[in-house]
């Protein structure tokens, strides 16, 4: 047996960064697992209710950074009740107490209120980083207290967030001892912006290195920006409007020239297209673009812009782009590995993207492994095409934009084609299918999709068969999210043990039926069997009223470490 | 730079001669000359076999003689030390391990827990027992426990 001190072996753990890593090494023997729990000071819980906070604390009491994720992902279409729950004040709560060293918090998906935000601000004396995406519950206060209290903050990158804009002040707030941030994104508040406190908090952050701002932030104020950061890396551009023979565009040119770190351009959340060829020198060298929330730049704009992007790894669109965009991408960015192409929220019909887009794609960018493709139609053909020449993709994830449309030049069902997807990506690990699908493609699925980890499905299949399909054949599944789809109690139950593997189990309007759901809950006690059921929380007698044999209208299945939950609200049925 | 050398005395009694250069930095060596009266064989070592020993100073004398102005030299050292742990089997790394460990040799250490670590990765539990000889002495229901709570919260 090799004997090594502890000092030892924790300096060897320090080099696992691994979260699977470090759960086999907890695993070794008693010695172990109480060396890693001193020194883990990462931690990712996928799931905030699989475990309580305070077991969280107890194990890992040297916990520096923590990464949580709250509600279904399917709350992303809406499809999950704004109560449903999901808050981090008890977790705050719990490492206010005991792990004071809590550095980074990383959320998504959750509640977050103002008096979490003001209790984080004051109880980690060495917080740093703030991670919000897709959370809700707060308000510029809560930022307030943490631009106030949090003195070496490095990082306040706030994704995607429902924010109520009390106070425009909030920027202010930061005392004029913060020299520390790295990086602050608050693209996604509505509100104005102290202008003034922003240009001031800039200039004295010399490491600086991304900025994202709002739409309240004028050309002129963000000129004056770069004039005094010119090291930015990563810039996300707020309201973008002037005349090109106006005196701030000319010096928003000159200095944007300057700026020869950047690598990554966001925003444009108000844009004045015939300004834009002053980012084209930028974008020589940029590595990253994302303009899907610049619904004003039109597609042949884009089309000029994206000629000058040779090197993009990742682009994140909207469809304005069109098919014809899509192939200068194709022939532009050779490097390209990320694509995201989003629907446009008006014009839309004219606009919207098919599958000769996504097949140009392929053909030019081979190093493409990450794909989200809100399209207007999509064939079997190209689809077998893409598998051919993309055989690298871990994410597929297809929308076509009207669910069940079958083959556009076929009629026929799409199951070939994501059948010639999953066969040729053995490294797939996140697929969302959309189209006209029958059980045959859950057959495919189930047979090649060894590495699935995700599965999201919306209005396809044709009887229980293809959800047992995909139970029995993929193994190493995480994340079932199923709507609209029709099935039922015997795909459920068919192999319970199942659920004790995955993280979580998605299903809304599908045959399950109540009895379904119970018979669920009373065979497996360790997974939480929750119904949503909004429309009866007024009647506290309906639970006991409903019939066994009535269809569920939404079930959420996970694993947990605690038991039912406690902070359900009354729409939520606990079984 | 001194040209004084220094006798190292290993656990079955074998000498390394070496500057005092190479020896001091390790810092257990450096508080031995120090603090203590030499023996007149040497500065004993009584955990470290000559096998090790002579890994040590082969390691101790490439860095004090090699300091990286630039980045081709800095890479250059780098593979130097791949090399040198290229040449290790398991058993010689885990006791270098724990020889840079007694003798506080930060970049000795750093870079031999890096070369364990990157063994592991990937490795399941059972191939982490076995690579290190560890016997399993959880009971089964603590194992279970701990691989529960590290697949359904951790994972």
């Amino acid at each position: 047996m090799t004997y090594f001190p502890e000092e030892v072996l924790e300096h060897i753990f320090d080099f696992l960064s691994s979260h699977q890593d470090r759960n086999a090494v907890s695993m070794v023997c008693k010695s172990w697992f109480r060396v890693e729990r001193w020194s883990r000071q990462r931690v990712f819980i996928g799931n905030c209710y699989a475990i309580r906070p305070e077991r969280l604390v107890a194990r890992f009491p040297r916990l520096r950074s923590l990464t949580l994720k709250g509600k279904p992902h399917f709350a992303d279409f809406n499809l999950v009740p704004h109560d449903w729950g999901g808050f981090v004040q008890p977790w705050i709560e719990a490492m206010a107490k005991s792990c004071k060293e809590l550095e980074e918090l990383r959320l998504k998906r959750m509640v977050v209120s103002d008096e979490s935000l003001e209790l984080l601000s004051r109880s980690f004396p060495n917080f740093k980083s703030l991670v919000l995406v897709t959370c809700e519950g707060f308000t510029t206060a809560g930022l307030a207290s943490v631009a106030a209290n949090c003195r070496d903050l490095r990082e306040l990158d706030l994704q995607e967030n429902e924010v109520e804009d009390r106070k425009g002040h909030w920027l202010s707030c930061f005392p004029d001892t913060c020299t520390s941030l790295v990086s602050l994104n608050f693209a996604c508040l509505k509100g104005e912006v102290n202008l003034g406190a922003l240009e001031r908090l800039v200039a004295r952050c010399r490491n600086l290195r991304s900025l994202r701002v709002n739409g309240a932030v004028p050309m002129e104020t963000l000129e004056k920006i770069l004039a005094r950061a010119p090291q930015l890396v990563d810039l996300g551009i707020g309201s973008y409007n002037h005349e090109p023979n106006s005196v701030a565009y000319t010096k928003f040119r000159n200095t944007i020239l300057t700026c020869k770190s950047i690598k990554s351009l966001s925003g444009f959340l108000e844009v004045f297209p015939r300004c834009l060829p002053a980012i084209y020198p930028v974008c020589l060298s940029i590595t990253s673009l994302n303009l899907s929330y610049a619904p004003g730049i039109r597609g042949s704009e884009l089309v000029k812009l994206i000629r000058h992007c040779h090197k993009l790894q990742r682009l994140w669109i909207l469809d304005a782009i069109a098919d014809k965009g899509l192939e200068v991408v194709a022939s532009t960015c050779k490097e390209l590995r990320e694509l995201r192409v989003f629907p446009s929220l008006f014009g839309a019909e004219n606009a919207a993207v098919t599958e000769k887009g996504l097949v140009a794609i392929s053909v030019g960018c081979p190093k493409l492994h990450s794909l989200l493709y809100f399209c207007h139609q999509m064939t079997n053909a190209a689809l077998i095409t893409v598998a051919k020449n993309c055989p690298h993709f871990s994410r597929f994830r297809l929308c076509i934009l009207d669910p069940q449309k079958p083959d556009a030049n076929t009629q026929q069902p799409l199951d070939e084609g994501f059948g010639a997807i999953v066969q040729s990506c053995r490294g797939l690990r996140r697929l969302s299918l959309s189209g006209l699908l029958t059980d045959q493609v859950f057959l495919y699925i189930g047979m090649y999709a060894e590495q699935l980890e995700m599965l999201s499905v919306a209005f396809a299949g044709e009887t229980d068969k293809g959800m047992l399909y995909v139970l029995n054949g993929c193994k190493n599944l995480r994340k079932l999210e199923i709507r609209d789809s029709p099935f039922g109690d015997v795909a459920l139950l068919m192999d319970v043990g199942k659920y004790e593997t995955m993280r979580s189990l998605w299903m809304s309007s599908c045959n399950v039926t109540l009895a379904g759901c119970k018979t669920l809950a009373i065979k497996m006690p360790r997974l939480n069997v929750e119904i949503i059921n909004e429309f009866n929380d007024m009647e506290v007698e309906e639970e006991e009223n409903l019939c066994d044999s009535q269809k569920v209208e939404k079930m959420y299945v996970y694993r947990t470490l605690d038991g039912p939950r406690q902070d359900a609200p009354n729409f939520v049925t606990r079984l | 730079m001194s040209t004084k050398k220094i006798t190292l005395l290993s656990s079955d009694r074998e000498q390394f001669i070496v500057d005092e250069a190479v020896a001091i930095q390790s810092q257990t060596i450096k508080n031995l000359i120090e603090d203590t009266v030499p023996d007149e064989d040497g500065i004993p070592l009584p955990v470290v076999h000559s096998r090790i020993l002579a890994k040590v100073t082969e390691y101790l004398t490439k860095h004090a003689n090699y300091k990286p102005h630039n980045d081709a030299a800095k890479e250059e050292l780098k593979n130097w030390d791949v090399k040198f742990l290229g040449k290790l089997d398991n058993n010689t790394l885990f006791d270098l391990i724990l020889a840079a460990n007694y003798l506080d040799i930060k970049g000795l250490l750093d870079l031999t827990c890096q070369a364990v670590a990157d063994l592991m990765k990937g490795m399941s539990v059972e191939e982490v027992r076995k690579l290190f000889n560890i016997e399993n002495d959880f009971t089964p229901e603590e194992e279970e426990a701990v691989r529960k709570e590290n697949q359904w919260a951790f994972d």
